[in-house]
């Protein structure tokens, strides 16, 4: 059985003025197809809904994208790979503090998808993110959707300066489910997008 | 003229004409459903040109699967010979120019037009 597991930045030091919003989605509700266009709907308001927060001198056009694409891309990946089987919801959160915005998504998945996809963020992490890009296009290439995969997290930290991060927890109340985790901060005091 | 359209974009492409144009928000959910526009962009490289036009300017989103699109369409104009490939995009987008560095590092004769 796979223990408890961090990757990437986790965690980060408690912020004095903390706001957040949390979107959850039930399994049971709606079909994937019919999901895939909500994903855009939620991941649109998240980006027009911090603008609404930044600071003047900070470039609101880019931010907003930015958190705009984060959410879509983890919407997408949740949906696509979470366990419908169980009664357990996907979840968003956005975090924002004076200095940074910071966006989680959880979903559910079996222990051996948990291990793969773990061992897939360990060999993300420890490799160049610009020539992982390359390499990916390349193999993306052949058609095949799962070698395409992790373009989107990739992206992430090369086009956005977002930081990254993993937690596979194990779920009590269904023992055969791992939770996975994933966060990005977009650092603002700093950001790439204001650059 | 050929058009694909979708809820919230448009792709297009002229007769005779080797210019393909986006616009709105492209969030396909993966290759499959991508694969009408991978075609209609391949469609340019069909007979010899001298120039092949990709305008993004009015392409406010594109996810990951999309951007994978691309790179697939972009390795297959630089392993064409004699292909002179330009994407258009737009300054006031914030994703175009980062973006659209990776997929000159692998066509590194691809063109960059801001306008």
């Amino acid at each position: 059985m796979m223990t408890n597991q961090t990757l990437g930045r986790w965690g980060r030091p408690p912020a004095r003025q903390c706001e957040y919003l949390v979107v959850s989605f039930s399994p049971f509700s709606a079909p994937l197809r019919q999901r895939w266009r909500n994903n855009g709907v939620s991941a649109d308001f998240l980006g027009d809904y911090v603008k609404a927060f930044l600071p003047a001198e900070i470039n609101h056009a880019e931010i907003q994208h930015a958190v705009a694409f984060v959410a879509n891309e983890f919407l997408e990946n949740a949906m696509k790979y979470h366990e419908c089987s169980v009664d357990i919801p996907i979840g968003l959160r956005l975090e924002l503090t004076s200095e940074e915005i910071a966006l989680t998504v959880s979903n559910s998945i079996g222990p051996a998808q948990a291990e793969r996809y773990r061992d897939f963020v360990a060999n993300m992490l420890s490799q160049d993110t610009g020539d992982l890009i390359l390499a990916r296009m390349e193999q993306g290439a052949d058609g095949s959707d799962e070698s395409a995969s992790g373009l989107g997290l990739l992206t992430m930290m090369s086009d956005y300066g977002v930081e990254l991060g993993w937690r596979f927890e194990a779920q009590p109340d269904y023992p055969e489910m791992m939770t996975v985790t994933t966060s990005a901060v977009l650092n603002l005091t700093n950001p790439e997008g204001a650059a | 003229m050929k058009t694909i359209t979708g809820e919230s974009f448009e792709v297009r492409t002229e007769e005779g004409r080797n210019v393909v144009f986006f616009k709105g928000a492209l969030r396909l959910s993966g290759s499959e459903d991508y694969a009408p526009i991978l075609e209609m962009l391949k469609g340019t490289l069909s007979e010899p040109v001298a120039t092949v036009l990709v305008d993004l300017r009015d392409l406010d989103f594109l996810n990951s699967s999309g951007i994978t699109m691309l790179s697939r369409f972009v390795i297959e104009a630089r392993d064409r010979t004699g292909i002179d490939l330009h994407f258009v995009v737009s300054e006031a987008i914030p994703w175009h120019l980062r973006s659209l560095k990776n997929l000159q590092r692998l066509m590194p004769a691809l063109k960059i037009r801001l306008n």
